[in-house]
């Protein structure tokens, strides 16, 4: 890995996070609670954006995303998140219909634990982001993710993805230089939003966001998730055609 | 690409190693935070196979699991000798006379060159008693909540979901770990009482089978100053043993980090040709 590309990503790094610095500052009170299994209602295979409209892809992303579309159709690109069960990587794993757990445990970490291919989030609490240089060396599908509390929402930032991952089931793309930005709250006692902020300039030409709505259910038990056995059944989530 | 992804594994490796070597002073933290114990005080806590096998070790007296066949010593990694694969010591009186010939099979196969299967290597859940002793490498986080705690080892990786005071459902649909309902006792202790595990699994990594009226009951104690997880289990199951047996293990404290990312169906082929049993593969996406 080259220097330059190490300092292209810090400076563009740098400013996202002059980003999120302009949304701090709220009051810090009793940590709130979000835990509990939440299940979405909802799903849909291509991305949808905030506000509508297409994936604002440069040309590059445009010719990643083309790459990928043609790769998924004739068999020469896996989408090894549905054949293997490895991890779906951001964003593509808030779409999950299937339910999840978020764990305020232990002290000092926010520990998300998905049915869907058994992975596993963690969020470092109050922790700063690792620098690039140690990201580097560990691209993790789900990224490197550290978070802190804003009143009630839980304000996620993630970096030090690796490439083998899509934006969506569709196969649209982004590069190991992806930051995300997640601003998770309950938005009433029984419904949880996460709103992510996708930055990755060599793709996307700006920022855009996706929001993400699921419903707590504590009567919910996670199941085993094994690839290719048949598994729970998703009728209750509108948008799953199973093949 | 490669060769980088193959750096951070080898990285990933050796710092694995190296932090199994780095115990955590007992001074660090308390064994137990109030009146139960408590197996994750901070973010870089795991417990990590205190011995360098992955077996169920025999109880102090008593019936007990199955060990290798003395003539033929089970030799693990990393013992500074050749690495011997699992043969199984069939005159262990546990075992009905199915589950004796069936594994008599699996012997021959081992001893005629066939590589065994081992749920780690080929990323099946290994299911309940094995999970205690799932990987000799990756070590095992605790997630405790009132209501239930979740263990995860990020081998696979796999993951066990323990509820608290409160009773077995009916009759629970077969899966791979199990329907676990658990509580705290002595302050020091987390009970574990499991059914419903499928007769897809093994007990052990000897290859010894079941039924699903398998019920293993796990005593995960903390002592030695929370330096150490005592883990004792009675395990009964009618259709395949003569009676029912205990064994034991123990995990010693670690710090590693919290727990990363490390999923074992990447890239996990048959490189060899060794015929192996393949790794859990959807032949169309679930959805």
């Amino acid at each position: 890995m080259n220097n330059l590309r190490i300092y292209a990503r810090a400076g563009s790094a740098v400013a996202f996070l002059l980003g999120i610095t302009a949304v701090s500052g709220l009051a810090y009170g009793q940590t709130p609670d979000i835990s509990g299994v939440y299940w979405a209602t909802e799903y849909h295979p291509k991305i949808q954006l905030v506000g509508g409209g297409d994936l604002p892809l440069t040309a590059a992303g445009k010719a990643a995303y083309e790459k990928n579309i043609a790769g998924l159709k004739d068999g020469s690109i896996t989408d090894t998140a549905r054949k293997f069960c490895v991890p779906d990587g951001l964003p593509r794993v808030l779409a999950t219909p299937y339910p999840f757990d978020i764990i305020q445990a232990p002290p000092g970490q926010v520990t998300i634990v998905h049915e869907l291919n058994h992975q596993v989030r963690v969020v470092a609490m109050d922790k700063p982001m690792p620098s690039e240089k140690e990201l580097i060396p560990f691209p993790f599908y789900n990224g490197h993710s550290v978070g802190h509390f804003e009143g009630d929402t839980l304000v996620v930032e993630s970096a030090g993805f690796n490439e083998k991952t899509f934006i969506d089931a569709t196969g649209a793309p982004h590069t190991d230089e992806m930051r995300t930005l997640e601003r998770i709250r309950k938005i009433s006692p029984t419904q949880l939003e996460d709103v992510i902020t996708i930055h990755d300039p060599e793709y996307y030409s700006r920022d855009w966001q996706a929001r993400f709505v699921y419903t707590l259910r504590n009567d919910v038990r996670l199941e085993d998730y094994v690839c290719g056995e048949p598994h729970r059944d998703l009728s209750t989530v509108a948008g799953v055609h199973r093949p | 690409m490669i060769p980088v992804s193959i750096r951070a594994v080898l990285i990933a490796s050796l710092s694995t190693f190296a932090a199994a070597e780095r115990a955590t002073p007992a001074a660090e933290a308390p064994a137990s935070r109030g009146a139960i114990p408590d197996f994750a005080p901070d973010t870089g806590t795991s417990w990590a196979l205190d011995q360098t096998v992955d077996d169920l070790l025999p109880p102090p007296s008593g019936a007990g699991p199955i060990t290798f066949d003395p003539a033929h010593p089970y030799i693990a990694n990393f013992r500074g000798a050749q690495p011997t694969y699992r043969v199984a010591d069939l005159s262990n009186p546990i075992l009905q006379p199915w589950a004796r010939e069936q594994m008599r099979k699996s012997n021959a196969e081992v001893l005629a060159g066939k590589v065994p299967f081992r749920a780690r290597e080929r990323c099946w859940p290994i299911g309940v008693p094995g999970f205690v002793i799932y990987s000799l490498i990756e070590s095992f986080y605790f997630y405790q909540t009132p209501e239930k705690v979740t263990i995860i080892n990020p081998g696979g990786p796999e993951v066990r979901h323990i509820y608290l005071n409160v009773p077995h459902s009916a009759d629970p649909r077969p899966s791979w770990y199990g329907e676990s309902v658990g509580r705290y006792e002595g302050g020091d202790t987390l009970v574990i009482d499991t059914i419903g595990i499928t007769d897809k699994t093994f007990v052990d990594n000897y290859r010894t089978p079941h039924t699903t009226k398998l019920h293993v009951v796990e005593r995960l104690k903390l002592v030695e100053g929370g330096k150490t997880v005592l883990i004792s289990m009675t395990v009964d199951d009618p259709g395949a043993f003569t009676m029912p047996w205990s064994a034991t293990q123990r995990w010693r404290r670690v710090a590693r980090g919290p727990i990363a990312e490390s999923p074992c169906n990447e890239n996990n082929t048959d490189h060899f040709k060794h015929e192996l049993i393949p790794t859990p593969t959807a032949d169309k996406p679930d959805f």
